[in-house]
């Protein structure tokens, strides 16, 4: 766990008085100055390696190595692996739109068709419809018509009665006027012995009957 | 009281390492390998089969593509500064990797806690910008940068000078002091509690109750260490997108 | 306390008043400098959080605008982070 090197002695600042730092684990198996004299009395940092180069001052080697890889990684960069990776991205994206303008060109055209097939029923519908109107204005025609011939021979039929009758009634009224002015003419005839006109008579009877 | 006091080692002492060989050393190393990943990384996931849905490798190479498409060059440079990505996709790749291993076991050290590497990155975007500037604006880029339009005649002197060393020296100055000094703050934390942890454990002393105290700086130093997980990325990401405004900037001087 | 007590007892050389007086300096100058960014930033942070509730969809944009401002409100702590690896240690 500790890479970060300890080296416990010899180092800094430190508070207590001398005499028990040489007790010191001095762990660190890879610590990069143990050449370092550690000797715990000494107060003062020994010179050498570890305060040299200030911890802010750039070291050439690291700077040369970093340089290195990172123009090495730009431009490999730059020129090979992005445009590489890129290219397979766009080649997808592209795809994907692709394939995206087609759904919607398909949901298009399902949509047309669904409004032609609805513009097709909603014609059938109207088609369907004057035809059952027609049919019905047809019935209808047809009924009244028969109605009107009904009611008419049952007119007629009822009128043709109705003279029937009525040509029965003056019969009888007349038989009956006859008989009566016969009558009554006997009967004068008995009372006064002379035989009353006949027309007389009928008048007499004729409105003693209309009472 | 401890028995033994506790001393902070030298600062080099936990900065500076053993050269590997006389002109490698561990914080070369770092930024080599944070070179070689990044180039490992984006190599592979070039190489898979783009037409699928992206997994592993080449998820984690487009989801960075695109945070830095979506999140640093559109939100700064807008639409025009699209060909800036491989630039700034590559600065925040090493910038993370060389920050990263400041939390990883048995390396231990962020490779930007040195100075060299980004006053090398801060010297790097202070020229570009600048050619930049040069390049889209001509001469006039140098007043416009010094006197920004809309200044009164009175003030230009001393607008002037401000602006003069806000823009070409402190630039790159706080570019090369923050990322450095958050990374080497953060070293410095984790090596003050490990060292904290380890000395109490250690300690030689009569009172029972100190050895288990070591627990404390021990949950602290698990705690900073999830918290430079987030500085490592949050450094890189305050970098490129100030590497990202300072072009932009440069480039159209009217934002 | 035992260590100013040591100090003051000590009947110190130039050299070692300037460390001491370094090592004195240097936390100052961090203490002091954390103040104002410490501010700074917790003021920024604060608004911005106030300005995504108040529009989310605006979010993306005050985040970013957000990480510049700490950029370079952070700046300042840093510096006095730096001097008190220069001075101090």
């Amino acid at each position: 766990m500790l890479t970060a090197v300890i080296h416990l002695q010899g180092a800094g600042w430190h508070a207590s008085s001398s005499g028990t730092a040489s007790t010191s684990p001095a762990t660190g198996s890879d610590a990069p100055a143990t050449s370092e004299a550690t000797t715990g009395t000494e107060e003062h940092v020994p010179a050498g390696d570890l305060t040299k180069p200030g911890p802010i001052v750039p070291e050439m080697k690291e700077l040369a190595w970093g340089a290195g890889s990172f123009i090495v990684l730009a431009v490999l960069m730059r020129w090979f692996l992005f445009p590489r990776l890129k290219r397979s991205m766009d080649a997808r994206y592209q795809g994907i739109q692709a394939d995206h303008a087609a759904a919607e060109s398909a949901r298009q055209a399902a949509r047309t068709e669904v409004a032609d097939y609805e513009a097709q029923v909603a014609a059938i519908r109207a088609e369907a419809n004057q035809v059952v109107d027609a049919a019905r204005n047809e019935v209808e025609a047809e009924r009244q018509a028969k109605v009107a011939a009904l009611q008419a021979s049952l007119g007629e039929q009822r009128s043709a009665a109705a003279a029937e009758a009525e040509a029965a009634r003056q019969a009888a009224q007349s038989q009956i006027a006859a008989a009566v002015g016969d009558v009554a003419g006997r009967a004068g005839e008995l009372a006064t012995g002379r035989r009353p006109a006949d027309d007389v008579v009928s008048r007499v009877v004729s409105e003693v009957m209309a009472r | 009281m401890l028995a033994e006091s506790f001393k902070f080692p030298l600062i080099n002492s936990i900065l500076r390492w053993k050269d590997l060989f006389s002109t490698f050393n561990k914080v070369a190393m770092i930024a080599v390998a944070a070179s070689l990943i990044g180039i490992v990384v984006f190599l592979l996931a070039g190489s898979k089969d783009g037409s699928k849905a992206p997994k592993g490798v080449r998820n984690l190479a487009e989801s960075t593509v695109e945070f830095i498409e979506n999140g640093i060059v559109m939100q700064t440079m807008g639409k025009d500064g699209l060909g800036w990505t491989p630039f700034l996709l590559s600065l925040f790749v090493f910038i993370y990797l060389c920050n990263a291993p400041g939390i990883i076991p048995i390396l231990q050290m962020p490779a930007t806690a040195r100075m060299a590497i980004p006053l090398f990155l801060a010297l790097l975007v202070w020229v570009v910008y600048n050619g930049v500037g040069f390049k889209h604006q001509g001469v006039k880029y140098l007043t416009h940068t010094i006197w920004p339009p809309g200044v009164p005649t009175m003030l230009k002197p001393l607008v002037g000078l401000i602006e003069f060393v806000s823009n070409i020296i402190v630039r790159p100055f706080s570019l090369t002091v923050r990322l450095f000094a958050n990374m080497l703050a953060g070293h410095i934390l984790l090596v003050t509690f490990a060292l904290l942890t380890q000395s109490l454990i250690t300690a030689e002393t009569k009172q029972f109750m100190l050895k288990p105290m070591a627990i404390l700086p021990f949950f602290m130093l698990v705690f900073l260490t999830a918290f430079e997980v987030l500085v490592a990325f949050l450094q890189a990401y305050i970098f490129t997108i100030l590497t990202a405004v300072y072009i932009g900037g440069a480039a159209h001087p009217e934002h | 306390m035992e260590a100013l007590a040591h100090l003051a007892a000590a009947s110190l050389t130039g050299d070692e008043t300037k460390k001491a007086y370094a090592a004195l300096s240097s936390g100052f100058a961090y203490g002091l400098a954390a103040i104002g960014p410490g501010i700074g930033i917790g003021y920024l942070v604060g608004k911005s959080v106030e300005a995504m509730a108040r529009q989310p969809e605006a979010a993306g944009m005050v985040r970013t605008t957000m990480f510049l401002g700490i950029a370079f409100t952070e700046a300042l702590a840093l510096i006095g982070f730096v001097v008190f690896i220069l001075v101090g240690l």
